[in-house]
């Protein structure tokens, strides 16, 4: 398959970037800093080593997603590799789609190595690791994977410096659903229907984020299974549509 | 024979937002290049003979006319597997070993294994690169060594139609005479190279038919040996009786005059009468000075040609 070429060669490349190994290094201190404070406040203990450790997998796996993905389509044509790949039989959509994968993949494999290390860390501390924690770490490679495919479409027509702000600036916004809910009940009309349409089109990175009620285990979903369900399905499409318009823009795009 | 490149009208414009200027690239380009002939496609630096190459292979979109490639229209998918380009200049993952930067092109055409690492081998070698650097990253090669790994990156897939832009130059004298060898040398098996280059006496020497585009334009098209047809040689001779035979001699080169008295001056269209010319000479008792056969080169036409176009 031509896009798993290229997502095998991407991964290769990102690799070798030492932005992300950076974070990944941060990411992973900031988890095993969690018992050190929990030993500082031994009543919370637990609280802290939690949510220590799932903020700093959401704060490291989202720097390592973004600097990985606005350089991997603009990277290719500013070097200009990116003609002998396309004058092969290669379709414009599977480049997009190898580079989202190779991605994603760069990114599934930091994650899945601060979760393992975050788990083995409460399996130490706790004694047992609850399947909530596992579902915390799983939504959160749901949630980068649809940060990856934003970060990828926007590298199809903005700079890497552009697309980081944009990338990094809807995620905060994704991530206030709860501020933005309370627009689209505004009384003043602008404000109602830009709330609206930011609300609901911009992609909702805030509902991958159950670390509080992982955490303050009072505080109850009352569907959890539903909801993560739901959420991965909310994540898958609209990946795909971003790719999809990402494949639209690149088809157009003069190498 | 069939037409490997058939090109209609093919016309590039880009245009300068900033100073509103219209920049036509390619203009109203109609040309055609036949299966197995090595075809040299020449121009000055900003000629558009790049331009012209990556609309063909579809990395940038014409803005008007078309083109179809080994009797498919340009951009389809599936001809490119039949297709090769070398960029300009080589662009490559740096940190990727020439094998490996191969191996990943053959994936691309999805060669399976073992066949893969056997095409991959069979290009290195062909290119006559050194076996000690193909497990080298391409970052330590030299300018020679990344350029046969573009030309080996171009045989990949054993292509029928190859683009090659320029492939020969900025070499030192061994490897561009190495690498010019391996372009003539895909002739023989039956490839069509379409070579952009602006390196007239490689031209001259590997290919078959030229055109010559200059500001985008088509200013002319044919045979090398048409083209630079037009030889002429001069004789000239000293002699005190020259003066007597100058009726003989006008009679096989009209242009032949004496001047200062004794010598003989006789420009001959070519090389034919140039032992006739020597004989009456030779009877007159005259000296001969020299002959020297005037050949033109395809540079000349080059030249001539470009001129008279900006003259015009
Ligand atoms: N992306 C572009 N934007 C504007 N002008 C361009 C662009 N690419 C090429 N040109 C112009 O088109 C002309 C032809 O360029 P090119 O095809 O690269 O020439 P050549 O390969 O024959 O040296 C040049 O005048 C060049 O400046
Ligand atoms: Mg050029």
């Amino acid at each position: 398959m031509v896009p798993l070429a290229i997502a095998r060669q991407t991964v290769r490349e990102a690799l070798r970037r030492r932005v992300m190994w950076i974070f990944l290094i941060c990411g992973v201190f900031l988890i095993a800093l969690g018992p050190v404070f929990g030993f500082l406040s031994p009543k919370d203990s637990q609280t802290v080593l939690r949510s220590l450790g799932l903020a700093a997998i959401l704060l490291a796996g989202l720097f390592i997603t973004i600097v990985t993905c606005i350089y991997l389509i603009p990277v290719e044509i500013e070097r200009r590799t990116i003609y002998t790949i396309l004058s092969k039989p290669v379709q414009r959509f599977e480049f997009v789609l190898g580079k989202f994968l190779g991605g994603f993949a760069v990114v599934f494999i930091n994650i899945a190595a601060m979760g393992i290390v975050f788990l083995l860390m409460i399996r130490f501390q706790e004694g047992k690791v609850p399947a909530d924690m596992y579902k915390g770490v799983f939504l959160t490679f749901f949630q980068m994977m649809l940060l990856a495919a934003l970060t990828i479409f926007f590298s199809t027509f903005a700079t890497p410096v552009l697309n980081f702000f944009m990338s990094f600036g809807i995620f905060i916004v994704g991530n206030l659903s709860s501020v933005t809910e309370s627009l689209t009940t505004s009384r003043v009309k602008a404000t109602q229907v830009a709330g609206t349409l930011i609300h609901y089109l911009l992609p909702n990175f805030g509902n991958f984020n159950i670390q509080n009620t992982l955490i303050h285990p009072t505080q109850e979903i009352t569907n959890p299974d539903v909801f993560i369900r739901q959420n991965i399905l909310y994540a898958l499409i609209y990946s795909a549509v971003l790719l999809i318009l990402a494949v639209i823009i690149f088809d157009r795009r003069e190498v | 024979m069939a037409a490997a490149i058939s090109i209609q009208g093919l016309t590039k414009k880009y245009v300068d937002v900033w100073q509103k200027q219209e920049v036509v690239a390619v203009n109203n380009l109609n040309l055609e290049v036949q299966e197995g002939e090595i075809f040299g496609f020449l121009g000055r630096n900003g000629a558009g003979k790049t331009t012209t190459i990556k609309m063909l292979l579809g990395l940038i979109f014409p803005t008007d006319g078309d083109a179809t490639l080994l009797g498919k229209p340009m951009g389809d998918n599936e001809v490119k597997r039949e297709l090769a380009y070398l960029p300009e200049e080589t662009y490559f993952y740096d940190s990727m070993t020439g094998w490996d930067i191969l191996d990943y092109y053959a994936r691309l055409f999805k060669i399976p294994e073992p066949e893969r690492s056997r095409r991959v081998q069979i290009c290195l070698e062909k290119v006559r690169l050194q076996p000690d650097a193909w497990r080298r990253s391409i970052r330590g090669y030299s300018k020679g060594m990344r350029q046969r790994t573009g030309i080996a990156q171009a045989l990949i897939n054993d292509p029928k139609l190859l683009f090659l832009d320029e492939p020969t130059s900025g070499l030192d004298p061994i490897a561009h005479a190495e690498l010019r060898d391996i372009v003539a040398s895909l002739k023989d098996e039956g490839k069509t190279v379409f070579l952009s280059s602006h390196q007239l006496a490689d031209v001259e020497l590997i290919c078959s038919r030229v055109a010559i585009i200059h500001r985008g334009k088509l200013l002319t098209e044919g045979k090398i040996s048409d083209l630079v047809a037009g030889d002429y040689a001069e004789v000239v001779a000293q002699g005190k009786e020259l003066n007597s035979v100058i009726g003989q001699l006008k009679e096989f080169a009209p242009g032949s005059e004496i001047t200062g008295g004794d010598t003989l001056r006789v420009t001959l269209p070519d090389d034919e009468k140039i032992n006739a010319v020597i004989d009456v000479v030779r009877g007159a008792k005259a000296k001969i000075i020299s002959v020297v056969p005037h050949k033109r080169t395809l540079e000349d036409v080059f030249v001539e040609t470009v001129r008279k176009e900006d003259g015009s």
